[in-house]
């Protein structure tokens, strides 16, 4: 046995992060550990990679008994670690990122061309092709994470720990990634795959141990199980089978015409080039792409929260082109932002203060904040979306990430607002957080909201759309009615494949007309 | 209610770590001009609030730091970097002076128009640094600070030539002599602690209460925070800016007044930039995260360490420039976040919410 982790707890006060834990783990083996968020997967990895210290519990590395004081110590022991979030310098490049803090020198300089040796040997030796004199910010997020695998194995990593690997990455980046864990492993690798995505445990995995509430409460072989059996592991009880009646879409809430949006100085392309659709009362219109494709700007334009070049923008019969954020609220906009840490909250204050923030107008008397009723709402959330905190007025920091989603999407659909905008609303949480999250999402379309939601999870947008608009460098790919969308399809208009400008045409006239 | 007082509890136990790191540091310093650190101590203690005379003293000289500091503290919570509280202060001293002398009204009226006009003339020149950053996006660290330079030398001016009083010696550059009904009242009867104290009590609590209750600060708060999560909630920030400097300036503004009405009389040249009032004001916002009521207790407490130090120079042969040493090792444990490295590191990751 390579690796034994035995009855490790962690406590934090009165929180119990990990309870008796048991994990081990052998070599060559992709050992996956699932379960919801706060379910302790990532405070269980902190402890392997010396970032916190056990309350009690032992950790055997090769049948010696080990304690990692911080991820030095860890590396240094032949663990590595790649962070959901990746730790890369944009502007340095692939090698350069992978030898930071362990140089070839020459006499006391740097030798960079050393370097770029070293990472296209090992690049080659584990069969993962990178160019290692790009900038890594030139590189797609399929290729970053790469870097950073290559990083862990420079260091000498016999155990990677990879947490949440896929959560950026396009269908077929994460087929590329699979495919490489597989690789690795046969070559005496082993693998930590901390993750949601059950489908692709299955694909990799040889053994799967599944956490709730701190404990562990299987681990089997990946060959005696499926995912009905480990989704009902984590969350603990059966899910609620999706259902979703066809959409009766009613008058235009958002009509966008040719939106434009130049790229900055120096850049000929624009980021948004002419994009026109709009979203009806009482439907979800999903908006797919790879990340980068001019999402974000989209986003940020109809939100207010970005310069509008060319185009109009009508909410609600009313022309809110460069308004600003609060005006376009108060037309009638709710939006759970793309990046629930960056736009989404603030982390260093209060859930209460987190959920008042657009709702002060019905919070106040005389300028005054009546803090009682921003108190009863966050409550009211609390219970219904049933987010897992201490209190209303813990930080909203101490929220685990799928809480806190849990928490902005209630703050953002309490406004019962003609259009929502949805922008990944379920990025990097757990079954349970998005089956209430696409749930109350669904119930808002079929109360007569009118729905953006722009998301990069292909599933998650078959599963809610009731039309489907492919945004490809900037334009509209193509438009599907979400009954004859497949998987297929719509990953060839993100990958901008085809020439559809002409269908995409007749697609939306339909759309319009239908 | 109980949560609270533990949290602010659990907020004092840093700075008094700091404070008494600060008097160790001191008590080596003392040492090492030759000094006892018992008696050395014992005379601080006894300059600052030895006596009633020497307690309403050291509020006297807090009553500026407080008025500024709360200034200070109020944009850091906004997320803006005020460091021109030197020239907002002098600027409101001067309107102040100048106001109190020629404003043809009863003395009452001309007082508090008097007191007015600093918190009108530090608002504004802080609001000049606002709306350079609006305008042409000119960093504000930058501008307060540089403004100080200008504010400075424009107020030397005045006093030196337009305003100057010269019906005394022409030794120093001063204006005349305010009327004495317009002064602002003492407290106590042959103590120097003023009306003015009284007045940076009030905004301590003012500021604390609008922070936490109201809706504008609300916004302030969380601007501050995180300022993208203010803009995405429809927060307008050029709008916060102007409130957020103006405010700010006005509290600078109000300290120069109040130090004018209530202990100078009058506006001397040097004298408000020469005891570091605005710098300490700053250092009183650092030391207490920019809590308002926190933020007057490290006023009156950098206040205490000045008069003490005065107080140690009387009486024994330990330099002045002591207490300026044990002030700086405090600020430097307090911004060095010294208990949070050594001691509270699990917490701390426990509390960002990576315990997932």
């Amino acid at each position: 046995m390579l690796l034994q982790m035995e009855r490790i707890t962690k406590t934090y006060g009165d929180v119990v992060a990990n309870a008796g834990v048991d994990f081990t783990l052998e070599k060559g083996e992709v050992h996956a550990l699932v379960g919801e968020n706060g379910a302790g997967k990532t405070t269980l990895m902190r402890i392997l990679y010396g970032e916190e210290t056990p309350t009690s519990g032992t950790i055997r590395l090769r049948g010696e008994e080990r304690t990692f004081r911080s991820p030095e110590d860890a590396i240094r022991a032949g663990i590595g670690m790649v962070h959901q979030h990746f730790m890369l310098f944009p502007s340095f490049t692939v090698a350069e990122n992978i030898v930071a803090g362990r140089e070839p020198r020459s006499g006391i300089l740097f030798d960079r061309k050393k370097a770029a040796e070293e990472v296209a040997r090992l690049s080659a030796e584990y069969g993962m092709p990178v160019d290692p004199n790009r900038r890594v910010a030139d590189c797609p997020l399929g290729i970053q994470q790469r870097v950073e695998i290559l990083k862990v194995l420079y260091q000498g990593a016999d155990i990677i720990i990879l947490d949440e690997p896929s959560a950026v990455l396009t269908p077929l980046e994460v087929r590329e990634l699979l495919a490489a864990i597989r690789g690795l492993a046969r070559r005496g690798k082993s693998f930590i795959l901390i993750t949601h995505k059950l489908q692709e445990v299955m694909d990799v995995a040889d053994r799967i141990t599944v956490l709730r509430d701190g404990r562990v409460t299987a681990t089997v072989r990946a060959a005696d199980t499926d995912v009905e059996e480990l989704s009902r592991l984590m969350v603990g009880r059966e899910l609620v089978p999706f259902e979703k009646r066809p959409a009766r879409p009613g008058e235009p809430v958002l009509e966008v015409q040719r939106l434009t949006i130049r790229g900055g100085r120096g850049k000929a392309k624009p980021l948004l080039d002419g994009v026109t659709f709009s979203v009806r009362a009482g439907e979800i219109v999903g908006v797919a792409g790879i990340s980068g494709n001019g999402q974000s700007e989209l986003i940020e334009a109809l939100a207010g929260l970005r310069r509008i070049d060319a185009g109009a923008v009508r909410l609600c019969g009313r022309d809110v082109t460069g308004a600003d954020v609060r005006d376009i609220r108060r037309q009638g906009l709710a939006h759970i932002p793309e990046d629930r840490y960056r736009w989404g909250s603030a982390k260093e204050e209060s859930i209460c203060d987190n959920g008042a923030m657009g709702h002060t107008d019905r919070a106040k008397r005389f300028g005054l904040l009546l803090r009682g009723r921003v108190r009863r709402l966050a409550e009211s959330w609390i219970d219904g979306f049933r987010i897992k905190a201490e209190s209303p007025d813990a930080k909203a920091g101490s929220l685990s990430g799928g809480n806190l989603q849990k928490l902005i999407a209630a703050r953002e659909l309490a406004h019962g607002s003609p259009l929502v905008i949805a922008a990944e609303p379920t990025r990097g949480v757990d079954i349970g957080a998005m089956e209430i999250i696409h749930g109350e999402l669904l119930k808002r379309r079929d109360e007569g909201g009118a729905i953006l939601l722009v998301s990069s999870e292909l599933t998650e947008i078959l599963k809610l759309s009731d039309r489907i608009l492919v945004l490809f460098e900037g334009r509209i790919a193509g438009e599907l009615a979400a009954e004859e969308a497949t998987e297929e399809e719509i990953s060839r208009l993100m990958a901008g494949v085809t020439d559809h400008a002409d269908r995409s045409e007749r697609a939306h006239v339909a759309a319009y007309h239908g | 209610m109980l949560r609270l007082i533990t949290d602010s509890l659990r907020g004092l136990i840093h700075p008094l770590a700091a404070l008494l790191l600060g008097l160790a540091a001191g008590a080596v310093a003392i040492a090492a001009v030759g000094g006892a650190i018992g008696e050395t101590y014992a005379e601080m203690w006894k300059g600052a609030f030895g006596s009633f005379y020497y307690t309403t003293n050291t509020l006297a000289r807090a009553t500026p730091i407080m008025l500024i500091g709360l200034g200070v503290a109020l944009a850091f919570r906004a997320g803006f970097f005020n460091l021109g509280a030197e020239g907002q202060l002098l600027f409101g001293a001067l309107a102040a002076a100048v106001t109190a002398l020629y404003l043809p009204a009863p003395p009452a009226v001309a007082m508090i128009a008097a007191l007015l006009a600093g918190l009108v003339a530090g608002g504004i020149w802080s609001l000049l640094a606002g709306w350079l950053d609006l305008k042409f996006r000119l960093n504000l660290l930058i501008s307060t600070l540089l403004l100080n330079y200008i504010a400075i030398y424009i107020c030397s001016y005045f006093v030196s030539f337009p305003l100057k009083d010269t019906s005394g010696s022409a030794a120093i550059n001063q204006t005349n002599m305010i009327d004495r009904a317009v002064w602002l009242p003492k407290l106590f009867k042959g103590m120097s602690v003023h009306a003015g104290f009284v007045i940076a009590a009030v905004a301590a609590a003012l500021l604390f209460f609008i922070l936490r209750h109201t809706v504008a600060g609300y916004h302030l708060r969380m601007h501050g925070s995180n300022p993208l999560f203010a803009l995405y909630g429809g927060v307008r920030r050029g709008r916060l800016m102007v409130w957020a400097m103006l405010a700010s300036g006005g509290f600078a503004g109000l300290a120069g007044a109040v130090e004018v009405l209530g202990t100078q009389y009058r506006y001397i040249d040097n004298a408000l930039t020469a005891p570091g009032y605005a710098w300490s004001g700053i250092m009183a916002a650092l030391l207490a995260n920019s809590h308002p009521l926190g933020t007057a207790a490290a006023a009156i407490l950098l206040a205490a360490l000045q008069t003490g130090g005065m107080g140690v120079e009387r009486n024994t042969e330990v330099p002045l420039e002591i207490a300026s040493v044990i002030q700086a090792a405090i600020i430097l444990f307090i911004s060095a976040r010294f208990m949070h490295a050594l001691f509270k590191r699990g917490k701390a990751r426990a509390a960002d919410g990576s315990a997932a």
